[in-house]
């Protein structure tokens, strides 16, 4: 899998929180997407991506720099689908963005909080818009 | 049947009707209802005076009113066409029409110029980049080194400032994002299409039907 190494000054600083409107239309936890640093390496983050994947039953599929996880049993609006995009800043700091592909926003906000989270925790620096936890 | 449009500019002063908001912008007249039914609860979460502050600003992106961020402000003031330290409701929709899907590369690519040129000069200058690229890592919590920021603005530059004189001007700025289409991710916002069912606005509000009359 393509990691995107290739970032100018503006991708990065296009990836501020206080660029992203959604929030005066939706609540923090109705949100279409999240993301978070790791000071892991690409392949830990892949892998551990991988095992979550497996966890839930989605089925992975790399295109390009994407991760893409789907599910296949429907739910209120189809099955659950989720991309994770990973941005390199440096080979031990990545920032990682998790999208609903497609399904029901309620569903993934619930897969996240419930199942992806806590396996995430060993390799999380800080999730977006929280302070990093000093464990 | 006139008391949408007398209350509304009693309580919300220099509010435009929704009629020719929409005329002005791709949204549609319930479309710009809907934006009013948002506009109110942002402008009232503060000061309840028909005008959007930067805290209520904060408030409404992050959920909290004191939190600062060089990116929101950035926003806030463009938003704020008139200079005026406020955004109102006009400001509101005529900003938000930049980030409809259905708005023009053009539009978009100019915001966000606009955005970058933090000093407003017309040129966006390596130390304006730089001090956006700083102010994100500190907001990921995070340190690269001095020369590895040197090293990712010079690569930026080379590739944007095409005549090399050490800032970017509109055109460059138009062929760099040609090229880099994913810079323009943030000037769209999917939830512009479904903001009447976000935000219903109850049809005897509607001032269309007293124009209809």
């Amino acid at each position: 899998m393509a990691k995107l190494t290739n970032l100018n000054a503006f991708d990065i600083i296009s990836l501020s929180s206080g660029f992203d409107l959604s929030g005066l239309f939706v609540e923090n936890d109705e949100k279409k997407e999240v993301q978070f640093t790791s000071t892991h390496t690409f392949s830990s983050i892949t892998s551990k991506l991988g095992d979550i994947a497996q966890n839930l039953k989605l089925k992975v599929k790399k295109q390009g720099g994407l991760m893409k996880m789907e599910g296949t049993s429907g739910g209120r609006k189809g099955a659950l689908a989720i991309d994770a995009e990973i941005f390199e800043f440096t080979p031990s700091f990545h920032l990682v963005e998790l999208r609903k592909s497609s399904g029901d926003t309620l569903e993934f906000q619930k897969t996240l909080k419930q199942d992806v989270r806590p396996a995430l925790k060993d390799i999380v620096w800080a999730w977006q818009g929280q302070p990093h936890q000093q464990s | 049947m006139g008391c949408f449009h007398s209350k509304v500019t009693r309580q919300h002063p220099g509010h435009e009707d929704p009629v020719t908001l929409a005329s002005q912008t791709a949204f549609s007249v319930s479309e710009v209802e809907a934006l009013f039914e948002l506009f109110k609860s942002i402008s009232s979460s503060v000061v309840d005076d028909g005008l959007i502050s930067k805290e209520e600003f904060q408030l409404a992106l992050f959920k909290n009113r004191k939190k600062e961020n060089i990116f929101a402000s950035l926003i806030f003031d463009l938003f704020d066409a008139k200079k005026k330290g406020i955004i109102d409701f006009g400001d509101f929709v005529r900003a938000l029409n930049v980030f409809h899907p259905n708005a023009s590369q053009e539009d978009k690519i100019n915001f966000t110029f606009k955005l970058y040129d933090m000093d407003g000069t017309g040129f966006i200058e390596r130390h304006e980049v730089k001090q956006m690229l700083i102010a994100l890592l500190c907001e990921s919590e995070m340190k690269l080194a001095d020369d590895t920021i040197e090293a990712i603005l010079d690569k930026t530059f080379l590739d944007a400032d095409i005549n090399q004189d050490g800032k970017i001007d509109i055109s460059e700025w138009q062929n760099f994002v040609s090229r880099n289409p994913s810079l323009l991710k943030i000037m769209t916002l999917p939830y512009l299409r479904d903001i009447t069912t976000t935000f219903p606005s109850f049809v005897f509000n509607s001032e269309v039907d007293e124009v209809a009359t």
